[in-house]
């Protein structure tokens, strides 16, 4: 029996088409139109104990919905859905108790007060004791040295050591599954590697069942074994990271702001990186933003360093960015076959 | 209940954290005192008692209900609206709480604090400034209860109104038409017995007298019997009881539609 069991899983929401300007405000008053938004449209894995699972797709993808409906907050419209062999929205306090939740945007802390007096307040809400309540802030002072933050108040904090102190809160009860939602949006990254050495960590020591979604494909690459894609309510993806890292692990988008720009200049570039590396190069050429040109180069077929020094010989550039492939980017290739 | 303590505890020490609000609020009660002395004392300037009441009485009654007003003010509607709309109420929903009950004891933290540095304050500023000599009287080891039990029924219409955010954007308005209304109809600023005698009739069958009126005539008239009180306390429990339970109802109600709606 795994952990978590989801078989066509769909939510639906109806939402009020909104008339336009003041008029229309006031007609809304009255009366309605409604349309139905299909969030999660038809969803099915299974999860076992002790995985890390990526849960990752674009904004409105339905992975926010799917979160809801795990830890009991939405009721499905339709599909199964078990967590630990219950269904989460009919046994909501029994379940919470086997559930650790961070959503990165909001904290479960105290703003007001020291960092300790939340852990004291969720440690009655959940019933620990005390034993093993000391074991658990030993093993958080330890990982990510917590003891120093716990006079300070909440509101004091850093982003970065309050999302820390939110995740070690969130694993304090010993839950079977914890769901991290976007836990490293806006940290730079040393942080964001102190947080994912702090899951990796927790997740290991007790065996905790870990379902992550976030933007960060960095995050994916550290923590998962496993990783989901969605988008548009359905499953793209859902397998070993293994094949979908060869899609954006290797891919490298290289920014260029190159002087005295034109249409031309792009053709330009265009042909010399053919001439210079021959066909089936892997890099595509397209200007995104004004001034900037994307070349997005496949690290297994041309290094970037050649590519790099290639256009700083022969162009005028003024600026350089190297970034990673977007979460939008993967999915396209997702949709393209990528993963056959 | 015992998992909650933590949380009154919480809001106690949020009060302390927030010390120079309460200088503030005791200076504001301090003029407020003083502007009602005046008044009440033209009020009283040919009569010695005016509805069964004495000067020393009344002004008791309106001075404590300013040193009581901070407590039975929960602003659990705009607390509870907040979450709502913010979203933060989902952290509530994936914790094994009770939200009403979670929601009670977090107001009854930031209401004992205020009991201890706002209401006991006010009252020595009464005895020792404006003279008010309290009488002594069965009603005086009742008023802690009466007070609790009022502060269960501002409690629970408070709640009502702050999950009203789960149907509306906005409790804005509502709140402000409740403030007024508990405010008057409760005697929270005049004795309910200068009220004519229609509305005390009408008033006496709402559940806001059990706010203020209950627990501040039994610290004015505090030395009548038990067959006076007892029904008053009844009446309150009552009231407490219903509207706790109605604010229950409404809330499983909502969140019902929550869950299937979506937020």
């Amino acid at each position: 029996m795994s952990l978590i069991h989801i078989k066509g899983l769909s939510k639906h929401f109806k939402i009020l088409n909104r008339r336009e300007g003041l008029g229309g405000a006031f007609r809304d008053l009255f009366s309605g139109s409604y349309r139905t938004v299909e969030a999660v449209a038809d969803i099915s894995f299974d999860i076992e104990a002790g995985e890390i699972v990526g849960y990752i797709g674009p904004n409105g993808a339905g992975k926010s919905t799917t979160i809801k409906m795990m830890t009991g907050i939405l009721k499905p419209t339709g599909g199964v859905i078990q967590v630990n062999g219950l269904a989460p929205y009919e046994n909501r306090i029994r379940q919470a108790q086997i559930m650790g939740v961070v959503f990165g945007q909001r904290t479960q802390l105290w703003w007001d007060l020291p960092v300790i007096e939340s852990f004291k307040i969720l440690k009655e809400i959940y019933k620990v004791d005390q034993t093993t309540f000391d074991k658990h802030m030993g093993l958080f002072n330890e990982l990510v040295g917590l003891n120093a933050l716990y006079s300070q108040q909440v509101r004091t904090l850093s982003l970065g050591q309050r999302m820390l102190c939110d995740i070690a809160a969130s694993f304090l009860h010993n839950p079977q599954v914890v769901f991290l939602d976007e836990p490293t949006i806006g940290l730079d990254i040393s942080v964001k590697a102190k947080i994912r050495s702090l899951i990796k960590t927790l997740n290991s020591e007790r065996n905790t069942t870990i379902i992550l979604t976030t933007h960060d494909l960095g995050d994916v690459e550290a923590l998962c074994q496993r990783i989901i894609i969605i988008d548009k309510g359905r499953i793209l993806y859902d397998g070993d990271i293994k094949r979908v890292n060869a899609l954006f692990g290797a891919y490298r988008t290289l920014k260029l702001q190159i002087d005295n720009f034109t249409e031309a200049t792009l053709q330009t570039l265009k042909d010399k990186l053919t001439e210079c590396f021959g066909a089936g190069h892997g890099i595509t050429v397209a200007e995104t933003e004004e001034f900037w040109t994307d070349v997005t180069i496949d690290q297994a077929r041309t290094p970037l360093s050649d590519v790099l020094s290639f256009v700083m010989k022969n162009f005028q550039v003024i600026d350089v960015r190297i970034v990673e492939i977007s979460m939008e980017n993967v999915v396209r290739k997702v949709y393209d076959g990528a993963l056959g | 209940m015992r998992s909650y303590l933590p949380v009154a505890r919480a809001t106690y020490m949020i009060g302390l954290v927030y010390r120079f609000g309460f200088l503030f609020a005791i200076v504001g009660n301090l003029v407020y005192l003083g502007v009602a002395y005046y008044l009440w004392k033209s009020i009283y300037r040919h009569s010695e008692t005016l509805r069964g009441l004495t000067f020393n009485e009344t002004f008791l009654y309106v001075g404590l209900g300013s040193a009581i007003f901070i407590l039975l003010k929960t602003y659990a509607d705009w607390i509870i609206h907040y979450e709502i709309r913010e979203g933060a109420i989902a952290m509530y929903l994936t914790k094994p709480i009770d939200f009403q009950i979670y929601a009670l004891f977090a107001n009854l933290g930031s209401m004992i604090m205020n009991v201890t540095v706002l209401t006991i304050p006010t009252a020595l500023i009464m005895t020792l400034i404006f003279k008010v000599k309290f009488a002594f009287g069965p009603g005086l080891f009742l008023f802690p209860i009466s007070l609790l039990l009022a502060f269960l029924v501002s409690f629970s219409i408070d709640y009502f109104i702050g999950i009203m955010g789960f149907y509306t954007e906005s409790v804005w308005g509502l709140s402000a038409t409740k403030e007024i209304v508990v405010t008057v109809f409760s005697g929270a600023l005049i004795p309910l017995q200068f009220f004519p005698e229609a509305i005390q009739k009408v008033l006496y069958w709402l559940p806001f007298q059990a706010i203020y009126h209950t627990p501040l005539m039994m610290m004015t008239k505090p030395d009548q019997g038990l067959n006076i009180f007892l029904p008053m306390i009844l009446v309150q429990l009552a009231w407490a009881a219903i509207l706790f339970v109605l604010a229950r109802l409404f809330y499983n109600q909502a969140i019902k539609v929550l869950r299937i709606a979506g937020g």
